[in-house]
């Protein structure tokens, strides 16, 4: 025990933190290495509303915002001012929606991309996985070639391209699903079968846009991986040991294909936190993906910072997470 | 290993299944898509009526437009005085607030300036250092507490007594202070001479807007508050949004009549709301499908498809170029400090090298209003200035190599019809003066013999492969800073304007960037040359003093330091600032404002400091199904563009379709 904590554990809790440190550090440099300047588009954008521009009255402004974005002083004090906010869970001010926190856009955009991805990604990883590993054993069924065929076809298919037909086929042309938002107009959020039916019913050409594409890419990986796993010594063995063909299929081709789609999906969960964002674009989804977008059209650097550490966070963790737990997938990791 | 068979049966089932969906929905006739393509559309049957927007929101009682912000983040922020504030295209500014005078891009409802809560036009002393406003009176919130000039006083004294609010530097600059001699008066006492200060109070897109005194003096922190709800001085009051800032919902209010827009009348929508609409396919299967009353911008191919396909769906004009010219002129603007475009001679012979035809026919598919000179083709301009100055431009001439040159197209537009009419037909007008109001007048010649003779003139060269070079024998390079997907329209007028001089033999090339990167390099003059806009007109009214004024070269600065307010061209000309000057010391509907335009036109003409191209034209698209009497050419009454403030007047024209 104390050699897996010492060996094992720590370095990975380590690796962590460095990981988030970095992360967060870089995602600090980068947008003051752009060219962009947030004060100065507010300028820019005040100037455009009016006719009065005097040399005075731009100057003033431009100190005002400059102080109250909290971007004066120089760049040192303004890093570890932002690891002070940081630890005490305070990302800061939008400087696109100032005042409003960095933390409450985040908080009010993440359960709509969580509930949409996070749905999208196991489905699409579940079905994908499951109709590989059958087609990487029943090589001969006509049936998993023509889903293999599908797969290709699909696969290369852009996801919002994908969004674009599902909308123009069941929303315009048939009008069976809604054009976009996560709800209708007039409806509030609420916790009642009625509004979570509707959301459903709303999420659903989203979530198909993913999950079809999606499918594809998991099934094709997970295929090539069974298909080399049926040719090794323990499944000849236990087909010749006449186990039933589930069993075979199930506990020795899928389970030992499995691990490095587990991987993948490891790092698919930590990436949803960027959410989708031409998908969210095309459905008008209030997700992470639109609130991203905004936040670079607008040049804002606190939503930018916090919007990426959300990300590395949740990639960090994720990683870490399959680190802790794949010992329970791996019997070789075990044994090291 | 053997074949798998468990599920063949269940999985032929379901493929059945899925194909007869799919037969089904080949064989469907799309929901309200692409309509027949003559004849009238029917009006919404009764039925209709019982469809709804949202719960006890009857669809024929509301009008539906585009808030071209989109998603707005945080949805439940409405202090429209803070810089940066998303909720201003809601409904906000257009349906809640008020402001002082309002100037109409176009016609105007009852003449272009409109005294809105102003009982009339503002008064002025003699010397410009006072200016007095009359309040109309009866004019009441929607919390029923009266408009007053406490207001007035109380807007402006927060915001000059607040850093950060969006007019603080201006009040701070020009107010000295103010006196109320009663209830309905204000005076204002100014710290220098301003002829044009009512300009801050005069909505052209957006204006500083009153604010209640009532409600904001009990925040501790005004630039935080989001007002939320907003207490309305408009004729409609906030009902619901989205928390999501993806709809917001207005209804009239019951009082509206204690508001200024019922000097026109009852607005007609009972209910308005504002949605995002998303990208341009979806705006057009939203009014297809009726669902989207007003649009507010399109691409120029979507504005194709709906003339082809939805006969309800109008435009500013009626064909073809359908779009509203906007009081704005995308231009080339050069940096009038970088070596070779410091030169008149460069920068008209750069003009001379743009086809004007490709340009419009690249950005615009045709449907452009291009101009000529440095004020935009819309509103009243051509009256006041595109007439008046034909038989000046025909005998404009240019001095290359000793002989006069008559650099001036007047045929361009007809041309670029002739063009537009290949892929469109018979949508696009044939009548010269038609093409001349919707396409726009001349242009300059495209000319590249007389180019060539002009750079030579100018001392640049050719090397041996044939490009341009500076008279230091250097390469002569031009990286044009452009839009990029926000306004393809821009983008791809400016990837035209680059072939075109390329063509020429100039080491041009296309710099697009962010919106953000391009005002701040703009600002520092980082930049050779720039398609943009730094020219915008009131639209309805001569005065040109709204961009002129920062021209001065008061508010010059060089390259390095961002410039002041619109001079990024960083032109300087003692013959300009005189004209500033003289229209600076005139009352601003003095008719000797229009000389003095038509003055600077002819400066600007000869010095060509930056190179006008067209106005900027927006494809506003309104849907006649369950509305009708919208803004057109025709009827000219305000502009149909849903996130400007002027649109309110829209809303007590506008009236429902015949119920069938």
């Amino acid at each position: 025990m104390r050699k897996f904590i010492l060996g094992y554990l720590l370095p990975r809790i380590g690796q962590y933190f460095m990981v988030i440190f970095l992360g967060v550090t870089l995602t600090f440099i980068i947008p003051r290495f752009s060219p962009n300047d947030p004060v100065e588009r507010q300028v820019s954008q005040i100037m455009m509303s009016g006719s009065q521009v005097s040399p005075e009255a731009i100057e003033h402004l431009r100190e005002a915002l400059t102080e109250m974005y909290g971007l004066s002083g120089s760049p040192w004090q303004q890093y570890w001012a932002f690891w002070g906010r940081l630890l005490r869970g305070d990302l800061g001010p939008s400087l696109s929606t100032f005042p409003t926190p960095v933390t409450k856009l985040i908080a009010d955009a993440m359960p709509w991309t969580l509930g949409l991805l996070l749905t999208a990604v196991l489905i699409s990883w579940l079905l994908g996985n499951l109709l590989g590993g059958l087609a990487g054993y029943y090589t001969e069924s006509r049936i998993m070639r023509a889903i293999d065929v599908l797969s290709q076809a699909v696969r290369p298919i852009p996801y919002y391209i994908m969004a674009l037909v599902l909308l123009a086929v069941f929303a315009y042309y048939i009008p069976l699903f809604p054009f976009s938002g996560a709800y209708p107009p007039g409806t509030h959020v609420e916790w009642s079968l009625s509004f979570i039916l509707t959301v459903v019913r709303h999420s659903i050409l989203p979530a198909l846009s993913l999950i079809l594409v999606g499918i594809g890419g998991w099934f094709i990986g997970m295929r090539a991986l069974a298909s080399n796993i049926v040719s090794e010594d323990y499944v000849v063995y236990v087909e010749n040991a006449g186990l039933p063909e589930r069993t075979i299929v199930f506990n020795y081709v899928i389970r030992n294909a499995l691990l490095p789609q587990i991987t993948g999906l490891a790092l698919q969960l930590g990436l949803i936190f960027n959410g989708a964002l031409i998908m969210e674009v095309v459905f008008g989804y209030p997700g992470m993906g639109t609130l991203t977008l905004q936040a670079v059209m607008a040049n804002d650097y606190t939503l930018i910072m916090g919007i990426t550490i959300f990300s590395i966070i949740g990639v960090a963790t994720s990683v870490l997470i399959l680190d802790l737990i794949y010992p329970l997938f791996d019997p070789r990791v075990r044994h090291q | 290993m053997q074949p798998y068979k468990y599920s063949r049966r269940a999985f032929l089932a379901q493929l059945g299944l899925v194909t007869a969906g799919g037969v089904l929905a080949a064989c469907a006739q799309p929901a309200a898509g692409p309509a027949a393509t003559t004849g009238q559309q029917a009006a919404p049957a009764a039925g209709a009526g019982a469809a709804e927007v949202a719960p006890g929101v009857p669809r024929t009682e509301t009008l539906i437009l585009e808030n071209p912000t989109g998603r707005v983040v945080p949805a439940d922020d409405f202090n429209r005085w803070r810089p940066g504030i998303q909720s201003a295209s809601t409904g906000l500014q257009q349906l809640a607030l008020d402001a002082l005078w309002y100037i109409d891009p176009d016609a105007g409802i009852d003449g272009v300036w409109d005294n809105s809560l102003a009982a009339e036009k503002p008064i002025y002393n003699e010397d410009f250092t006072q200016m007095t406003v009359k309040l109309r009176q009866g004019i009441y919130w929607s919390d029923g507490v009266e408009f007053t000039a406490d207001d007035l006083i109380y807007t402006v004294d927060i915001q000059k007594n607040t850093p950060g609010l969006a007019y603080s530097g201006q009040f701070a600059k020009y107010v000295d202070h103010m006196e109320k001699p009663d209830d309905y008066t204000v005076v204002f006492h100014l710290t220098e001479p301003n002829s044009r200060f009512h300009g801050l109070f005069t909505v052209r897109w957006s204006a500083c807007f009153m604010m209640p005194k009532h409600i904001f003096e009990q925040q501790e922190d005004v630039v935080a508050f989001t007002f939320n709800p907003p207490v309305s001085l408009g004729p409609y009051v906030l009902k619901d949004f989205d928390p999501n800032g993806n709809w917001y919902l207005w209804e009239r209010r019951e009082d509206w009549e204690r508001t200024t827009l019922a000097r026109f009348g009852m607005p007609a929508p009972k209910y308005a709301m504002y949605v995002a609409p998303g990208p341009s396919d979806k705006k057009v299967m939203g009014q297809t499908s009726h669902d989207l009353d007003v649009i507010h911008d399109i691409a120029p191919e979507g504005m194709i498809t709906l003339a082809r396909t939805n006969p309800t769906s109008r435009g500013w004009f009626k064909s073809f170029p359908w779009a509203h010219p906007d009081p704005t002129l995308p231009s080339v603007i050069y940096n009038n400090e970088k070596p070779g475009l410091n030169n008149r001679d460069v920068r008209w012979a750069l003009t001379l090298a743009i086809d004007i035809v490709r340009v419009a026919m690249a950005s615009y598919r045709g449907a452009a209003t291009i101009s000529a000179i440095h004020v935009p083709p819309t509103g009243l301009y051509p009256q006041y200035y595109f007439d008046p100055l034909q038989d000046w431009l025909h005998d404009f001439t240019l001095d290359i190599g000793g002989e006069a040159y008559k650099p001036y197209d007047p045929d361009a537009s007809l041309r670029i019809a002739d063009e537009a009419r290949k892929a469109l037909g018979d949508m696009v007008p044939t009548d010269v003066n038609e093409i001349r109001k919707a396409i726009g007048y001349g242009w300059w010649k495209y000319d590249l013999d007389a180019a060539e003779r002009l750079m030579l003139q100018a001392g640049c060269s050719r090397d041996a492969n044939g490009m341009w070079l500076l008279p230091n024998g250097e390469p002569f390079k031009i990286a044009l800073l452009a839009e990029g997907e926000t306004r393809p329209v821009m983008n791809r007028g400016a990837a035209m304007i680059v072939e075109n001089w390329k063509e020429f033999g100039i080491d041009a090339s296309l710099d697009v960037r962010d919106n953000a990167s391009r005002a701040r390099l703009a600002l520092l003059g980082e930049f050779d040359a720039e398609f943009g806009w730094t020219i915008e007109t009131w639209g309805g009214h001569p005065d040109l003093f709204f961009f002129l004024e920062s021209w001065h070269s008061d508010f010059y600065r060089p390259t390095g330091e961002n410039a002041v307010g619109r001079n990024r061209m960083r032109w300087k000309h003692p013959e300009l600032d005189r004209i500033i000057e003289a229209i600076q010391r005139l009352d601003f509907d003095d008719p000797k404002g229009i000389e003095l335009g038509q003055e600077f036109i002819k400066l600007a003409a000869h010095e060509m400091p930056i190179t006008p191209i067209m106005s900027y034209n927006v494809f506003s698209v309104c849907d006649e199904y369950y509305w009708e009497g919208f803004p057109t050419a025709e009827n000219p009454y305000t502009n149909p563009v849903a996130n400007w403030a002027n649109t309110k007047y829209m809303f007590v024209k506008i009236r429902p379709k015949q119920q069938a």
